[in-house]
């Protein structure tokens, strides 16, 4: 009996999301627009968060030297991080290395380099670290150190990279969840309001299955039920958008991504997040049938 | 079974559409109302399914005063009752079948059940032809006798019909007034809201007159 209910609801709910199809396609694509944007940051938020946590796994510490550094004082140098114990593995990068790696890398750019008369790449040192679970002040310690040299002149540690792509991944969650936030609070009003336009354009049925003996919860359920659907159908369709979204951005932005393309390497939602933006629509769509049945169908 | 007490209707001052009803109808019996236009049949019916409150006065129908059952409880006065209503009441984007059988439906009866009773009904009233047809696609008689069809396929203990021949041909008007009959001779009590004294000469039964929102009550057949 339950099941032949729950047929009954969905096949009513269907036929009546059918029936005006015109309002419920143009709500459903605000409501999947919505969960586009909360999506895509997700997305990016998920993004950034993998490429610094990549970056964390391969602790590096990058020392410039300067371009005048004898040949006698770049070995000092090489030598005082190889002794240290935080060390791995460390590597000489030439000026010439240097510069054919970022043409490699950007191929596009590579004209900029040519017309250039000087390499303008200096000298570094390229050291991995043992252990990536070093704690920020040891290391920084260590990098002070070999700073003392008078021959290093800039220095880069990913870590600090991987903070600052970590805090960003963070920003676009924050950024994602406020406007997504709001569109979806949108989307709720929306919902709310398409089942009060379905309620009064079904207040005769209403009145008629009042009258022939039904219970409140068999003329609520078909409002409710659309409701869910509408929401669910809207969030599932905002992940189909950001799955294509994410599967044509980078063929839009082509070969000038050059190296930045293994970087920004696009990321699809995760399962979790992705089943819990289809129950967060259904959810919205619950509520908002929720809310305006207990607006305008008082029975 | 049906008691109504001391029932008072005010829809606009100062007109009474029901003025100090009192009336009982016993289990199974078979009632005629008349009475002239404006007279208060169909407020004295709606009154005794609860569509419209009493402005004053108690309906008790099987020991329970229906004015004190909560509006989320309505179902249960209503599901023992058929209804028949004066303009029929039918959802025009509906199939016949679904027409009649939704009074099933809301009861949670079985598909292969609702199917066959829904097509017992349909040929008590001699539709069953066009149980696949919308409701645009035929007569208003044809129409009336789904809204009858509907009222009387989950064999109601009470049948309230508010003027059911009004739009029928004699011959089909007489042969609906003796599917009530039928009904009634099962145990059901029919209460009838008509104009057409003919019929009321014909098959008999007690007649309440209506006039003014008063009631006169005699015995006829």
């Amino acid at each position: 009996m339950i099941l032949q209910k729950a047929k009954y609801f969905i096949k009513e709910s269907l036929h009546n999301l059918w029936q005006f199809k015109t309002r419920h396609v143009f709500s459903l694509t605000i409501i999947s627009l919505s969960f586009v944007v909360l999506g895509v940051f997700l997305t990016m938020s998920n993004n950034l968060r993998f490429r610094a946590r990549e970056l964390s796994k391969d602790l590096t510490v990058i020392f410039y030297l300067q371009k005048t550094v004898p040949a006698g004082e770049h070995d000092l140098i090489v030598d005082q991080i190889r002794r240290s114990p935080l060390v791995g593995t460390v590597r000489s990068i030439s000026p010439e290395e240097a510069s054919a790696k970022f043409a490699a890398d950007f191929p596009d750019l590579k004209a900029i380099l040519l017309n250039l008369n000087a390499n303008p790449f200096p000298a570094s040192i390229e050291a991995s670290l043992k252990d990536p679970g070093l704690p920020t002040e040891t290391i920084l310690q260590f990098i002070a150190e070999v700073k003392k040299n008078a021959g290093v002149e800039d220095v880069q540690f990913n870590r600090e990279w991987a903070d600052k792509i970590r805090s960003l991944g963070r920003l676009a969650e924050a950024v994602g969840l406020f406007l997504g936030g709001i569109l979806v609070l949108a989307s709720f009003f929306i919902i709310s309001n398409v089942i009060k336009l379905n309620v009064l354009a079904r207040k005769n049925e209403i009145e008629i299955l009042r009258l022939v003996g039904a219970t409140n919860t068999f003329i609520r359920i078909p409002f409710l039920f659309e409701g869910v659907l509408m929401g669910v159908a809207g969030s599932a369709l905002s992940l189909l958008v950001v799955l294509i979204l994410i599967k044509l951005f980078p063929l839009y932005l082509g070969s000038s991504l050059g190296a930045l393309q293994e970087i920004v390497g696009f990321r699809y939602l995760t399962l979790a997040q992705a089943l819990g933006l289809v129950l967060g629509g259904g959810s919205v769509g619950l509520l908002g049938g929720l809310t305006s049945l207990a607006r305008f169908l008082r029975i | 079974m049906i008691e109504l007490y001391h029932v008072w209707k005010q829809y606009q001052k100062p007109h009474w559409a029901l003025s100090d009803v009192t009336l009982s109808v016993r289990k199974g019996e078979f009632c005629f109302v008349t009475g002239p236009s404006g007279s208060g049949k169909t407020t004295l019916l709606k009154t005794i399914f609860r569509e419209v409150l009493p402005t004053e006065g108690q309906i008790i129908i099987g020991g329970k005063n229906i004015l004190r059952i909560p509006d989320s409880k309505i179902y249960t006065v209503r599901r023992p009752m058929g209804i028949v209503f004066q303009d029929f009441r039918l959802l025009f984007h509906k199939r016949v079948f679904d027409n009649v059988s939704i009074a099933l439906r809301v009861l949670g009866t079985p598909p292969r059940d609702m199917k066959r009773k829904t097509f017992i009904a349909l040929r008590m009233v001699n539709l069953h032809p066009k149980i696949w047809d919308y409701p645009s696609q035929l007569s208003y008689g044809e129409q009336q006798r789904v809204a009858i069809a509907r009222a009387i396929v989950n064999n109601p203990r009470i049948l309230l019909a508010d003027e059911p021949t009004g739009n029928l041909d004699p011959d089909l008007a007489h042969e609906i007034f003796g599917l009530f009959r039928e009904i009634n001779k099962q145990g059901t009590t029919v209460i009838i809201c008509t104009h057409d004294k003919e019929l009321i000469r014909r098959f008999g039964g007690r007649v309440l007159h209506l006039q003014e929102g008063k009631l006169h009550g005699k015995d006829v057949g």
